[in-house]
């Protein structure tokens, strides 16, 4: 007992050994024992954790095991969990605890005053006592003074951040033995527990509110301070559910009497007091319950925004949003100032005002809407998402009210966005959908009309072209600004009327589509074309536009009377400013309105010059127009409806989020691949086909290609697709994607829609180039007249080219030129390149079929002349360089002297490697004196060429694979002394082949190679130098061909072929020389030595001697081919 | 399929799944990468192991316990009893086997079942004396009776009067 009363109360805070009180005053923190050290037959750990989920009152004997145990109840662990817990949703802890203590302190003052002193549990929390301790104090107020003292720690000023490691179990303490108090009371029958837990003076709501809350987490599992803590607990519920009823009872009487800060405590206390268990805070939605707006449903119909002929009007319900709004104004503000902003009534209030009215009201509408059709069914969901869109804003515009409680904007989105989101599935399917059939009924109506129009149509002018004016381009731009000033009309998606004007002039979202329609359809050249074959009527022209457009409902009664682009542009001056307070969205219909009208009587203007000048243009027969812009147009406006209808969802979050903008991309995609594989490539293939059914000979006229022309024009048009898809891509759609994004579908799909049209020009290029090409052979065919190189000796020479020629360059010309402007650069050239390269044929094979006489020559130079300077004019540098080749070749039959014939034929570089001597040779057969001339001229040409390079005209001869002409060459025959080398071959030599096992080291490698296109032989050289162990690489060098070396060549080409070669490949050296020559060419494969080197075997095939001495000759011919002197070593 | 060995030589087969509610597997599976190698668990019995087992296939597919997830702190407050149907059937074992699993529980680091271990010898202990305590957890009473009698008033507090 001594040692005990030595004890001072700092001490009871440690272990109970003496040591412990050298600790810190404070520090109750042990050194903790290791982790996994046992205590009896468990961890450390283990031990902890058991405590942690003990009851209190378990722990005082829990404590009384061991010394160790005692420790281990003391563990700050083992009081942080329940710590927390309460502490956790009770913010007001600090503040009840305190309250409550001056509350029991007060209380305990009272009662010691008239009460005699008792050991009661209260009693040691007295002032008198409370701060101080004393080690002479009795025994058994022990344990008060503790929780006296651990208040005092946790309420002085200087202690407000707590040293963590300490705290948790004193603060627990504290917390136990203030709450304890309160115990008993809720013993006491349910409806008096109130009374008991907070007597006369009743405390504030709010504390009224926080203590209830805080006792209802202190009697919880996870504390489980008192044995009976399950039954404590229910009754605290009880105790909770009739106050908060009395709060409700409280806040309705406030509600009634206008009482908004009786209201507002109401609602805090009770806010404070639900512990959101039970879903869903009573008070807010017996509040909202009590909201008329969600019973008055019956004065609304969503099928009032239906007109009288299946339209959508959405008139009715922009009356309805007004209303819903009003009401979400007045309540919402309301809540805002009322509820506590952590409560947020106000989006669960819009979030059942959404679901509860604005969807109701919706429901019947879209269901009407489905049944009538899915397209009316798209608008009106598009519509109405519009409308309930409204809320949002007010929802932000009402949380302002009250800064602490406003709504992030999301939050509010999200309210909407929640409410459509059962819509949204059916309505991105049937989207997509409606918008598949819409193409296809487009083509098929395109399809249709191209099959009914009559095979031949009459050579009416009823179609303007890009051909027909004198500048294409200007006429692309015009449609293109045009195209680009449509896209800019916004598209309506809430229908609506306008009061003002006294009468619907139809629902708004028919009409702005009627009006893009026709102000689109006025881009179409072929209206044009229908407007300058009419040009009596331009202002019916005008009038059919505006009439149509805007005020299509007789509700005047004289508008179809022609009324005057100035009247109807005041009357609608007037709407707009009449209809100006309806609503942004009907003044945005007006303005559509207004533009749509001034862009077609703009475009009008711009065309009309264009269209008369095509008026006057010559016409051609058969011509069928394959594409059409009105098709495009159709297809791209579809498309753009949906595509902004689409874009009103384009905020969706998350999931829908993601297929709202699959969507959008889907929709242009889809576009693309109607407009580029339904249209586009069908329409050229057709043309294509055209073209390749095309027989010059069987039309009369022969200045122009009928198809060619009709494919130029067609891709013109095409043309004009391609930059109208590209500006409704750039105006629409780069805000959705990113266009660098080369594996974004769209952007895929859209370089495959540019390819396709690509792929079409270039393919109907070609097949408009076979058709062009034959139509100009045609007419030289047709238009060189027997003898028109050979005139009669005394026919008058007129120096200027055939009608042949003059003829086909006009066609060609004028083809050339309807191409300029409607493709890209590199196209433009492809094709005058491919007309260069196939004239010259040609003409080549014109020239070989005619006889020529000195005079004709004169003839011929002149055509060759004119055709130059066409090509000239092509600026195309590789084919004029052929076509001046090809006037010079026309001097051959104006050479008088056979032997200057001949030098001509032999001399290689005077046609620039264009034609060899045997293509010259042929060309001079050609003419009407050959029979005189011809055995001169191979007399001096074999005599130029020594002996045996004749041969060089024996090469084949370069006849135009088209040809029906053929040669005879008999006479060439003659000059074959031994078999030749051909002129392409390949030839290697190494030294250096035997080795063992190892690949043997070449001391010398020499490659030539000839070929036919070239004067010269490369070579190369590598050389090892004796003492390295590898070669070295010299630079190939050029030997020129001369008579010298082609004889070589030829000589070690029949030495080949005529000594062995071992066999099995690389199993000896045979000749003994250790090198090896591999000769390449078309007939011949000559190798010995294996393809890397011999090894040690025997060759069943050996040489002769003979054999050998050709092979020496043939390796020194080698050498001295690439100019090597000295031995191989 | 994961092949564990227990400390009495047995080896036991098991989904790589339900294996993987331990923590200490699901860590070793992880370093180890797959191999067919058997896990050994030199301080597991194979009774111990096989009720444990029975615990990991009934909560197979259940979120592994995160360290600190407000979510679950929400949940378990909001539930009235402690230990759920299942586990308190689960747990009614002998006090020899209760200690044994709490042990593999912990060794294994299946923090579930280590507290659902834990709670029922803390509801066993509920209204116990010291004494009785001392010989659950097979502890020896190293206090004098001062000691004893002093550590009894300092916890007066607790005690539910």
């Amino acid at each position: 007992m001594d040692k005990f009363a030595a004890l001072e109360p700092v001490k009871l805070y440690n272990a109970p050994t003496p040591v412990s009180s050298k600790f810190p005053r404070f520090s109750i923190h042990h050194k903790p024992p290791a982790p996994f050290q046992l205590v009896g037959r468990l961890p450390v750990d283990i031990h902890i954790l058991i405590l942690t989920y003990a009851a209190i009152p378990d722990i005082p004997s829990l404590s009384r095991i061991s010394r160790a145990y005692s420790n281990l109840c003391k563990d700050e662990r083992v009081w942080e969990a329940r710590w927390l817990h309460l502490a956790s949703g009770n913010t007001h802890l600090a503040s009840v605890l305190d309250d409550l203590e001056n509350r029991t302190k007060t209380q305990n003052a009272v009662r010691k005053s008239s009460l005699p002193p008792t050991l009661s549990l209260d009693g040691a929390a007295d002032d008198d006592f409370g701060d101080f301790t004393s080690v002479n104090a009795p025994p058994d107020e022990m344990g008060d003074f503790v929780g006296a003292f651990s208040t005092a720690v946790i309420t002085s000023p200087t202690n407000t951040s707590f040293t963590p490691q300490s705290a948790f179990r004193t603060r627990y303490i504290r917390a136990h033995n203030l709450l304890k108090t309160l115990i008993p009371a809720l013993s006491s029958p349910t409806y008096t527990v109130l009374t008991a837990l907070f007597p006369a003076p009743e405390p504030s709501l709010s504390h009224q509110a926080h203590t209830l809350r805080l006792l209802s987490t202190f009697l919880s599992h996870k504390v489980k301070p008192v044995r009976a803590w399950e039954k404590l607990s229910a009754a605290i519920r009880a105790a909770s559910d009739r106050f908060d009823d009395g709060l409700l009872t409280a806040f309705d009487t406030c509600d009634s009497k206008n009482d908004e800060e009786g209201m507002k405590q109401a609602a805090q206390a009770s806010w404070d007091v639900w512990d959101g268990s039970s879903g869903h805070w009573e008070l807010a939605r017996a509040w909202a319950d009590k909201r008329e707006i969600f019973y008055d449903q019956t004065k609304w119909h969503g099928l009032d925004n239906f007109t009288n002929n299946e339209q959508l009007d959405f008139d009715a319900m922009d009356a309805f949003m007004s209303h819903v709004l009003d009401a979400l104004r007045e309540h919402g503000t309301r809540a805002v100032r009322v509820f506590p902003p952590e409560a947020n009534v106000l989006l669960s209030f819009s979030d059942r005002l959404a679901n509860e009215v604005v969807a109701e009201y919706l429901s019947p509408l879209l269901d009407r809407a489905r049944e009538a059709s899915t397209e009316l069914f798209l608008k009106a969901i598009a519509a109405s998402f519009k409308e309930s869109w409204r809320m949002v804003d007010v929802i932000l515009e009402v949380s302002k009210a009250r800064p602490e409680a406003e709504v992030s904007r999301t939050r509010a989105e999200d309210v909407i966005f929640k409410m459509f989101e059962s819509n949204m599935d059916e309505y991105l399917d049937e989207e997509v959908e409606v918008l598949k059939q819409a193409f296809e009924v487009t083509c098929r109506t395109w399809e249709k009309t191209l099959s009914d129009r009559p095979a031949i149509p009459t050579s009416a002018p009823d179609q303007a072209r890009f051909l027909g004016s004198h500048n294409p381009a200007q006429v692309k731009r015009t449609v293109l600004a045009s195209f680009t000033d449509v896209l800019l009309l916004p598209v309506t998606i809430v229908p609506k009327t306008t009061v003002a004007v006294g009468k619907a002039f139809g629902a708004a979202l028919t009409t702005g589509g009627n009006a893009a329609v026709q102000g689109i359809s006025m881009l179409n050249p072929q209206r044009w074309g229908a407007t300058s074959a009419t040009p009596n009527d331009k202002n019916g022209y005008i009038s059919s536009t505006s009439g149509s457009t805007l005020f299509e409902i007789g509700d005047d009664g004289d508008d179809d009377e022609s009324p005057t682009f100035e009247k109807s542009h005041k009357r609608l001056q007037s709407s707009v400013t009449s209809t100006a307070s309806i609503s942004t969205v009907a003044t945005t219909t007006q303005s559509t309105s207004n533009r749509s009208l001034s862009v077609s009587s703009a475009s009008t203007r711009a065309t009309t010059p264009v269209a008369s000048a095509s008026a006057s243009q010559i016409t051609f027969d058969k011509f069928d127009l394959l594409l059409s812009l009105d098709t495009a147009l159709e297809l791209i406006h579809a498309d753009r409806e949906s595509l902004k209808r689409v874009e009103t969802f384009a905020g969706y979050p998350g999931h829908y989020g993601h297929r709202v903008r699959d969507t959008i991309e889907e929709i242009f995609v889809l576009c693309l691949q109607a407009l580029g594989e339904r249209h586009i490539k069908v329409g050229f293939e057709r043309a294509i086909e055209q073209m390749r059914a095309y027989r010059p000979a069987d039309h009369e006229e022969t200045s122009s290609v009928a198809p060619l022309m009709q494919f130029f024009e067609l891709v013109h048009v095409g043309d004009t697709m391609q930059s109208m898809v590209q500006v409704y891509f750039d105006k629409e759609l780069s805000s959705h994607i990113d266009r660098t994004d080369f594996l974004n579908s769209v952007v895929r799909e859209k370089k495959r829609f540019e390819d396709t049209l690509d792929d079409s020009v270039a393919g109907g290029l070609n097949a408009g180039t076979d058709a062009l090409m034959s139509q100009v052979e045609h007419i030289i065919l047709k238009l060189t007249k027997p003898r028109e190189y050979y005139p009669a000796d005394d026919a008058a020479m007129d120096l200027g080219p055939s009608q042949g020629c003059t003829e086909s360059i006009k066609c060609l010309q004028m083809h050339c030129q309807l191409l300029k402007g409607s493709t890209s650069k590199e196209v433009l050239e492809v094709f005058y390149q491919e007309i260069g390269l196939r004239l010259i044929a040609i003409l080549q094979k014109h020239i070989k079929r005619q006889i020529i006489s000195l005079n004709g020559g004169f003839q011929v130079i002149a055509d060759l002349n004119a055709y130059h300077a066409f090509i000239t004019s092509l600026k195309i540098p590789t084919i004029i360089s052929d076509f001046s080749y090809l006037k010079m070749l026309g001097h051959v039959y104006v050479v008088e002297d056979a032997k200057d014939l001949a030098q001509i034929v032999r001399d290689v570089t005077r046609y620039g490697g264009a034609y060899r001597p045997e293509d010259i040779y042929e060309f001079i057969q050609r003419r009407s004196d050959w029979k005189k001339i011809e055995k001169t001229v191979d007399k001096a040409i074999v005599v130029g060429h020594k002996s045996s390079a004749a041969a060089s005209i024996q090469i084949e001869l370069c006849v135009p694979a088209a040809s029906s002409i053929s040669f005879s060459n008999h006479h060439l025959d003659t000059y074959i002394l031994a078999d030749m080398a051909p002129t392409e071959f390949s030839l290697r030599l190494q030294h250096g082949i035997t080795g063992g096992f190892a690949p043997p080291t070449p001391n010398a490698v020499f490659t030539v190679t000839g070929a036919p296109s070239l004067s010269f032989l490369q070579v190369t050289t590598s050389l090892r130098p004796s003492g390295t162990p590898s070669l070295q690489d010299a630079l190939p060098k050029e030997v020129v061909v001369d008579d010298n070396n082609r004889k070589l060549v030829d000589e070690l080409y029949n030495i080949l072929k005529s000594i062995p070669t071992e066999s099995p490949p690389g199993s000896e050296d045979i000749y003994g020389l250790d090198t090896s020559i591999a000769f390449g060419s078309e007939d011949l494969q000559w190798m010995n030595g294996g393809p890397s080197g011999c090894g040690g075997g025997t060759s069943e095939v050996q040489a002769t001697d003979g054999d050998k001495t050709k092979f020496r000759r043939a390796v020194d011919i080698v050498k001295e081919l690439v100019g090597h002197e000295g031995d191989l070593h | 399929m994961v092949l564990l060995v227990t400390s009495d030589n047995e080896q036991f087969v098991v989904d790589k799944e339900v294996a993987e509610r331990s923590v200490l597997i699901k860590n070793m599976l992880e370093d180890v990468g797959e191999s067919d190698q058997p896990i050994p668990l030199p301080n597991v019995s194979s009774s111990v192991l096989k009720k444990v087992l029975e615990y990991c296939e009934h909560h197979r597919g259940e979120p592994l316990p995160t360290a600190d997830s407000e979510q679950n702190q929400d949940d378990s407050r909001k539930r009235t009893t402690d230990i759920n149907e299942w586990d308190q059937k689960f747990i009614t074992v002998d006090q020899e086997m209760l200690f044994e699993i709490i042990l593999a529980a912990n060794y294994l680091d299946i923090k579930p079942l280590l507290d659902v271990g834990c709670k029922t010898v803390a509801n066993m202990i509920k209204g116990k004396t010291p004494e009785e305590i001392r010989k659950l957890f097979n502890i020896v009473n190293d206090f004098t009776p001062e000691e004893e009698a002093q550590i009894k008033k300092e916890n007066e507090w607790a005690e539910d009067r």
